[in-house]
This record gives C-alpha cells, sequence and structure tokens, in this order.
C-alpha cells in the first residue's frame, strides 16, 4: 500500500555543537512530485538531505521513507534503502581516480551483480539521458564543470532509484547549462515518475519546475505551498526571500552601535 | 598507467625487497654461520676474558672454525665458563689443544685462537680444554713492566 | 590566569578525544575486513602509488647516507688505525638506526602528506559522502587499502634503503678510500647479527610504518574539509609522523638493547 507521501519528516531536531539547526520541523514530501526546500544561506539545508538519507542522525524525531522508518532499520537494510534513494552533490563529486564510464557504472557494480556487457549498456543509456554518452570515456579533470554534475546526475540515477535529491544543482551554472539542468530534473523526474526534492536558494529557476515549495529559515518552516500560493504570501520573511529584498526581517545592517556614535567616538 | 604496468612495477619493487634482504642477511649479517652442517660444542674457563664478547669467532692459526655461543661466570670457582659452538664436524681437535685470548690488531676485539695439542684421541661434543690463557690485562702488563724495571734498578744497584 | 589554566585543560581533553577519534577509525578500518576479490586491485594500485613512487627518494637518499657515513667514519677512524672497524661502523649504524629512521622520515614526507592530501581532497570535494551514500562504506574502500599499503611498504622500503646505503658506503670505502674489501665485509658479517640487528631493525620499521600510515590517513580523513584545512592537515601529518618516529625510536632501541 503506498503512502501518498514518499518521505514524511516528524518533530526532527538536530544540533550540531551549540547551534540548534533544525527545531521540531515537520516535512511532507509528496510522491512522484518535485519538491523544492528553500531558504537563506546556511540554514542546514544540505544537512536535511543527509538527515533524510541516514547519513547523519538527528537527535530526536523521526524520518519515514517510502513507508520505512530510517533510522530503525539495520545496516543491511540501510544499504538496501540507498538503492533507492539517489544524492546529486553540489559540486558533483565524481571520484577522481576513475573515468566517467566507471563512475556511472560504480553503483552498478556495487550493488547489482550484472555482467558488464549488461552494465555496459545501462552505463551508456544513462548518460545519453543526460546527453553525455560521448563522453564516457574521459577523466572527470577533463570536464567542464557543469558536465561533471550532469555525468554526476547519470550515475545518481543509475539504479533507477525512486527519490532523487539535488542540493543546490543550480548554483553557479551559466544560463545555458542552466537551463539544461533544469530541464534534465524535470524531465527525469516525470519520465521515470521519480520524487525529487530540490534544496536550493535560486528562487527563479526553482519555482519554474517545483510542485510545492518548503521555505526554511532559522531551523523553522516558516512558508509552504505551490509557487504561486507562495508569491501571495503575506509574511514578510517568505517575501522577503521570494521576492530577493534586500532589507527586511533579515536586516540589511549586521548590529552595530548608532552611527552618530562610532563617527564622534572616534574623533 | 594501465593495470598490467602498475602489477608489473610493484612485483618490480617487491622482487628488489627481496633481493636486498637477501643481500642483507647473507653478506651483511654473515648468516652462513647459523646454517652450519651439524658441528658441535666445547666449554672452557678462563680467569679472565678481558673484552672477549658473544659471536666472537674461534679461529685456529688464524683461519675461523667457530665462535663463542656463551658467556657466564662460574659461581664457585668464579672462573668465566665460555661456550664455544665449532662450526663444523670435519674439524677435529686433539684432546690437550689450548685456547687463549687474542686481540685483532692492536686495538681491535678479542677473539679466542686454539693451538692444536698432539694427542691422537679428538674432542667430543661437550668436551672442555683443560688448557685456557687469560686476555692479556693492560694495566697488568704495565704495572709489571714497571715492577721489574723498578726491581732492576734496585738490582743493579745493590 | 586561571584563563590559561583552563585551556591547558581544554587542550588536553582536546588531544585525547582526537587520539580516541582516531583510535575508533582504525579499529573500524580494521575491523571491517573487506572481501579479498574486490579488495586486492585497490592494494595493489595503492602498493604502486605509496610505494613504487617513493622508491626514487629512498635509493637516492640511501646511497648518500651510506656514502657519507663511510667518509665520515673513515676521517674519524683512521686517526686510530681502525679502519678495518669501517664496515661494522656502516653496518650498525644503517642497521639500527639510520636505516628506520630516516627511511621513515622520508615516508612520512613523501607518502604519508601525499596520503592525507589525497584522502583529505576526496573529503574536501564530497566523494567519501557520495561513496557512504552510494552505500560502499569509505573506510574499507579508500582508508584501508592505503593503510595497509603503508604498512607493507614501510618495511621492504626500510630494506632496500639499508642495502643501498651500505652498497654506498662501500663504494666510498673501498673504491675510493682504499680500505680492503675482504676486511671490509668479515668484520661485518662478525659485528652484524641477524637477530638482534637486522631483524630489530626490520622490526622497528613495520613499527615505524604502522603509525605513519596510521597518522596520515586519519589527518586525511578527519581534516576540515576546505583547501586551508588539507594544507593544515598535511603539515601535521609530518610533523606528528616525524616527532612520533623518533621518539618510537628511542622507545624501541632501549626495550631491545634492554634485551626483551
Amino acid at each position: 500500500m503506498e503512502t501518498e507521501d514518499y518521505v514524511i519528516i516528524e518533530n526532527l531536531r538536530f544540533t550540531r555543537g551549540e547551534r540548534r539547526i533544525f527545531d521540531d520541523i515537520n516535512l511532507r514530501i509528496p510522491r512522484g512530485k518535485i519538491t523544492a526546500i528553500m531558504g537563506p544561506s546556511g540554514t542546514g539545508k544540505t544537512t536535511l538531505l543527509k538527515l533524510i538519507s541516514a547519513q547523519l542522525r538527528p537527535q530526536s524525531g523521526c524520518v519515514d521513507v517510502d513507508g520505512k522508518k530510517i533510522y530503525d532499520l539495520s545496516r543491511k537494510e540501510l544499504f538496501a534503502a540507498r538503492r533507492d534513494m539517489g544524492l546529486l552533490f553540489q559540486s558533483g563529486a565524481l571520484f577522481t581516480s576513475l573515468s566517467v564510464y566507471d563512475n556511472v557504472a560504480f553503483p552498478l557494480r556495487v550493488h547489482t551483480n550484472l555482467s558488464e556487457v549488461m552494465i555496459h549498456d545501462l552505463v551508456l543509456l544513462k548518460l545519453e539521458a543526460v546527453g553525455l554518452r560521448g563522453a564516457c570515456d574521459l577523466m572527470p579533470s577533463e570536464l567542464s564543470g557543469g558536465m561533471a554534475r550532469r555525468v554526476a546526475l547519470a550515475r545518481t540515477i543509475a539504479l533507477d532509484p525512486k527519490l532523487v535529491m539535488y542540493d543546490e544543482p543550480f548554483t553557479g551554472q551559466d544560463p545555458i547549462s542552466m537551463g539544461v539542468i533544469v530541464k534534465l530534473i524535470k524531465a527525469l523526474n516525470d519520465a521515470l515518475e521519480l520524487t525529487s526534492i530540490i534544496v536550493s536558494h535560486d528562487v527563479e529557476e526553482t519555482r519554474s519546475i517545483a510542485d510545492y515549495i518548503y521555505v526554511i529559515s532559522d531551523g523553522k518552516v516558516i512558508g509552504e505551498g505551490t509557487p504561486e500560493a507562495l508569491d501571495a504570501s503575506d509574511s514578510p520573511e517568505v517575501k522577503q526571500f521570494m521576492h530577493g529584498l534586500p532589507d527586511g526581517p533579515v536586516p540589511f545592517h549586521y548590529p552595530a552601535n548608532e552611527l552618530k556614535q562610532d563617527l564622534l567616538g572616534a574623533k | 598507467m594501465g593495470r598490467k604496468s602498475i602489477e608489473f612495477a610493484v612485483g618490480v619493487f617487491v622482487i628488489l625487497a627481496v633481493l636486498a634482504f637477501v643481500m642483507l642477511t647473507f653478506k651483511v649479517s654473515g648468516l652462513t654461520d647459523y646454517v652450519s652442517s651439524g658441528g658441535y660444542d666445547l666449554s672452557a674457563d678462563f680467569n679472565n676474558i678481558g673484552g672477549l664478547k658473544n659471536n666472537a669467532p674461534v679461529s685456529v692459526g688464524g683461519v675461523k672454525v667457530g665462535q663463542v655461543t656463551d658467556i657466564t661466570l662460574d659461581p664457585t670457582t668464579f672462573q668465566a665458563k665460555v661456550s664455544i659452538h665449532m662450526n663444523s664436524d670435519n674439524t677435529k681437535l686433539p684432546v690437550d689443544t689450548s685456547a687463549r685470548i687474542l686481540t685483532q690488531g692492536l686495538l681491535g676485539a678479542n677473539y679466542i685462537g686454539l693451538s692444536p695439542g698432539g694427542m691422537p684421541q679428538n674432542f667430543k661434543n661437550g668436551d672442555q680444554i683443560q688448557t685456557t690463557y687469560s686476555a692479556l690485562v693492560l694495566e697488568n702488563l704495565i704495572s709489571q713492566y714497571l715492577f721489574s724495571t723498578s726491581n732492576k734498578k734496585s738490582g743493579s744497584q745493590s | 590566569m586561571i584563563k590559561r589554566i583552563q585551556s591547558l585543560g581544554a587542550n588536553t581533553l582536546d588531544v585525547v578525544h582526537k587520539i580516541g577519534r582516531a583510535g575508533v577509525m582504525i579499529f573500524r578500518t580494521l575491523v571491517r575486513v573487506p572481501r579479498p576479490v574486490k579488495a586486492f586491485p585497490l592494494l595493489i594500485q595503492q602498493l604502486y602509488s605509496v610505494g613504487v613512487l617513493s622508491l626514487i627518494i629512498i635509493i637516492v637518499s640511501g646511497g648518500f647516507i651510506g656514502m657519507v657515513v663511510a667518509l665520515q667514519g673513515y676521517n674519524t677512524l683512521v686517526q686510530f688505525g681502525a679502519t678495518s672497524e669501517l664496515g661494522p661502523l656502516l653496518a650498525l649504524s644503517v642497521v639500527r638506526e639510520l636505516g628506520p629512521v630516516v627511511t621513515g622520515l622520508l615516508f612520512a614526507g613523501r607518502a604519508g602528506s601525499a596520503l592525507t592530501a589525497e584522502i583529505g581532497l576526496m573529503k574536501a570535494t564530497e566523494q567519501l559522502d557520495s561513496m557512504e551514500m552510494i552505500g560502499v562504506d569509505p573506510l574499507w574502500r579508500v582508508i584501508s587499502p592505503r593503510f595497509w599499503a603503508g604498512v607493507i611498504c614501510m618495511p621492504l622500503l626500510a630494506i632496500i634503503f639499508i642495502a643501498v646505503a651500505i652498497l654506498g658506503g662501500y663504494v666510498v670505502g673501498v673504491d675510493w678510500l682504499g680500505v680492503d674489501s675482504g676486511t671490509f665485509w668479515s668484520s661485518m658479517q662478525s659485528s652484524v647479527s641477524f637477530h638482534t640487528d637486522l631483524l630489530n631493525g626490520i622490526i622497528k620499521s613495520v613499527v615505524f610504518g604502522v603509525v605513519v600510515s596510521w597518522i596520515a590517513v586519519y589527518q586525511g580523513f578527519d581534516c576540515y574539509p576546505t583547501a586551508e584545512g588539507i594544507g593544515r592537515a598535511t603539515t601535521r601529518t609530518v610533523v606528528y609522523s616525524s616527532l612520533a618516529i623518533l621518539g618510537l625510536d628511542f622507545v624501541l632501541t632501549a626495550m631491545m638493547m634492554g634485551g626483551w
């Protein structure tokens, strides 16, 4: 019996050192749709992805992925669960000692016992999907940043996962590669019936493909809804973020004394 | 670098290390002494062994035939008990062979020199060399010399 | 004043904490023995980059050290008419001390720092994270082969260093300075013991290998994942390894000389 939401995050609390990064947050990621998690830099969006994939453990709360409570899984079960998850890291994180072909083949060789012939076909098909089949013999150092990210995407979907998480996929891309990535995320999500989570602070691009958006700040959800709903939102924090206003709840000025005091005091 | 050439290079590396080890074992540490065929043991008591150490060579006429294997102090006679291993069974020594502690060069290490006797019977494994000469201690030599010179002086005067 | 004592206490606790983390890491690396079929090629690759690529520096250094010891030794021995002892002087100093220690220091500088930088870079570019995400434990795929390669290569390199040093000393002592070849080798053979000298020297190099590899691998794994962090971790590897080698050398020598 498939749940309507692929990922359910309940009462998640996570602290790192002194900082409370997530404070009792609740999120639901619907199946088959593209959900975006947005917010200012440093709010711990990447940490959230790591919590969902069980690379990190929270202090309290639970995460339900496809009906399974992932923090209760044994090592073997977690290994199997990871087969259905893909995480595209911000820098691509290709293995620099392996060629493009071997990078994409890596998850296949780890999780399956397929013959090299079958792996060969699968790898080429995945690379074809991202438009880089011709680059399969290159080494990661010979790729541009955008190409590296696309190869990493091919590696992420190599095992046909059900959930794909994108960590800041639009950051630092030129307009053409940006367009390519946007198109790929949408096309893959629809063609492979994936559930996609995009973590980004790029409002423009994200709004164009996201079905639902969560805005997180200071460890709490400060706004959620469809892109249109958020545009019309009254909340000042959401407004400042969505419209890119320089001053608002997040102040322009770093806390300091009054200007008069500093100028006169210096004299 | 291809897989094959990496494996080849690692193989060469290991072979090089093994060769170096073999060279060290035989040329540098003289392990051949330990892999000798048979041999037999003798012992000898000395009043004073001077600077004789374990593994010091034992020679006959300057040719090394064995080495010192153990040095202990006899608690009753207060003599130094030296155990010797003869490397080859073919080196047969008469039972009246004497052992003397000598020095290699002027400042060199001590070693044991064996002077063969003339008796027909030979040593067997575990026998003890009866006639031994202790090491020459420099201080004794000097005091002997001083004593004999002062003797001569007083002798010639009177 | 109170603050100074406080920070001293905090620093000490920090050091103990770090050693604990290093211990846990190495324990987890050793305990999870990987499948041999998959792990062997990784080990071979690391034996190449750690061992084979260090050969040149080891051989060149060994040659020079042997030559210098022979030269210096000769200059001193000739004053006592004891040049026949050049062989033992060279062999004992190289086999007992210079071989394991200098090889260890060079190894820490060349291979140790390279290991730290490599692992640190993999951490900074999130390769270790993505490996974990795909379901492969980076401890056994990345750390373990490098650690074992270091432990295996150190004694091999030390043996080669010692052999080359003695050959270098032979060239200087016999061919150049005129010490008699037969005397050179025979007095060396009678003073170098296989068990106490050669084997102990090899044991030392194994211990150094374990320590240097452990430090190098841990510093890379635990570093701050930025360019600056990698740089500092690399420096720490070389410094800590060198200090550990010198300290352990004294301890081991005392144990061995004391007749354990």
